[in-house]
């Protein structure tokens, strides 16, 4: 078997262990994907109803919250899942052909797919509900949803590495993204801020990305805060200090 | 030809650096079974997972044109979570086997491993000895130049250990193995030749006699 074959057999099958151990154990775990972000969607619709009554003219909220909270929890799946990939798959890598990147590239298209499912069952729900499944700029989207894809998975190489080194950063990445939550843009839009608080949380790159995936999709939205300079920097260099120490420590991630 | 250049291994441990290698250099032929010999912590296991491709020398070179098996030990070689027969599956699927191959596979493993209903649960439910069945199983079924085996023939009761020695002998008409054993019966049995591992040095017998006696001398 030549090395290109190999490494299609090793994908294919670490694809496939990682679609059965992901709901294997229990049937409903297609369904909990969906469960869990409708559930979000509505809760912070509802607070949004409740609490708040200044809309955003000719912005359908839930539709607003659905495409937000997809992308970020996709975004955040994608960084757990392949922030533990090694450790997942150590038993794996008794065998020469498996190797610990195969094993995290493999998790991150997983998560990718499953949120692409959700996605479009979202949309189909939407349809049929008659929200507003417009979308104004349908490739910007797309591209939006696959390149937070590509950042989650650039983050979530170089944290599996260094987590490898130093124990707590796992624990210390999963606190993070507790406030990311609420400074990301998912339920607000930059233009909506004050001033003072704009400048400040577009530091944050996720809240680019959200801009983006909203710009792209509401004909009322645009993208003027958006700076795919900051964007770009954020996703190629963690890809490259991943891949860097990847490169330096890999037998010592196979043997540790 | 397994071919080892200025090979050196070194661990970083609790209590400071341990030395399994010191720059060892030999050409070990190969067509044999080979047995190798050594106190515990003497470098066995380091040796075998480094010829099974999953472990490096700290400095110097090992290589050979030969197709070696992945190491089986005691301890692991399977995914915790997966069942039986899952891990048959991903361990056929990466050596490229196909569908009509995996069924034979899991029928042939199935059989041979006399896991039962154990078959079906993950494998850290397993005991030890019920991981070694199924590693064993599931590596004759593939065709390697070496079976890498580490203490593995010990587990079972007595019917289950003359069946995994009936299966190897059969299996080495046409393949050879390297063994990791403390029973000297059984490399006397199987093994043509013997490495002694001792003091980060590895000496090459032709005669697995003068290996053990050297062996039991220390």
């Amino acid at each position: 078997m030549n090395s290109i074959n190999t490494h299609i057999s090793v994908i294919n099958a670490l694809f496939l262990r990682e679609m059965q151990t992901r709901f294997g154990s229990q049937k409903l775990g297609y369904l909990w994907v969906f469960i869990d972000s409708i559930a979000q969607i509505v809760v912070l619709a509802g607070i949004k109803a409740i609490l708040f009554d200044r809309s955003m003219p000719g912005v359908d909220f839930a539709v607003f919250l659905a495409i937000g909270i997809l992308a970020f929890n996709m975004f955040k799946s994608i960084v757990f899942r392949s922030m533990d990939a090694f450790s997942a798959n150590k038993g794996l890598f008794v065998y020469k052909q498996v190797k610990p990147i195969d094993a995290l590239i493999t998790r991150a298209m997983v998560e990718f797919l499953i949120y692409i499912c959700a996605l479009m069952a979202l949309s189909a729900i939407g349809l049929y509900f008659n929200f507003d499944v417009n979308i104004q700029n349908i490739m910007l989207f797309v591209g939006a949803y696959i390149w937070i894809a590509i950042f989650g998975l650039s983050l979530g190489i170089t944290f599996a590495i260094l987590a490898e080194f130093f124990e707590n950063l796992k624990k210390v990445v999963k606190l993070i993204f507790l406030p990311l939550f609420f400074i990301s843009g998912i339920f607000f839009s930059v233009e909506s801020l004050p001033l003072a608080l704009r400048e400040w949380l577009l530091y944050n790159p996720v809240l680019h990305f959200m801009e983006l995936i909203h710009g792209s999709y509401f004909s009322v939205l645009d993208t003027h805060y958006v700076d795919y300079q900051y964007m770009f920097f954020w996703t190629i260099i963690p890809l490259f200090v991943g891949l860097f120490l990847y490169q330096r420590t890999h037998k010592v991630i196979l043997t540790s | 030809m397994i071919t080892l250049e200025g090979v050196s291994k070194t661990y970083s441990t609790n209590n400071g650096v341990k030395s399994v290698l010191s720059d060892v250099s030999i050409k070990i032929p190969t067509g044999k079974n080979i047995a190798i010999l050594g106190l515990n912590g003497s470098g066995k296991s380091t040796l075998l997972r480094m010829l099974g491709g999953i472990d490096y020398p700290t400095r110097g070179r090992l290589y050979s044109d030969k197709l070696f098996s992945w190491p089986m030990g005691l301890s692991g070689g399977f995914q915790g979570s997966m069942t039986g027969r899952h891990n048959v599956k991903f361990v056929c699927r990466i050596h490229g086997k196909d569908d009509t191959d995996i069924a034979k596979a899991i029928k042939f493993v199935e059989d041979f491993s006399e896991l039962g209903d154990y078959f079906d649960m993950p494998i850290k439910s397993y005991s030890r000895g019920m991981k070694s069945r199924l590693g064993f199983g599931l590596s004759l079924f593939f065709d390697f130049d070496y079976l890498l085996i580490d203490e593995t023939l010990s587990v079972g009761d007595k019917n289950f250990q003359k069946k995994s020695k009936d299966a190897l002998m059969n299996k080495i008409n046409n393949s050879n193995a390297i063994l990791v054993s403390h029973s000297m019966p059984t490399l006397r049995e199987i093994c043509d030749v013997a490495i002694y591992l001792r003091d980060g040095n590895l000496s090459y017998f032709d005669d697995v006699e003068e290996a053990i006696e050297s062996y039991q001398a220390h």
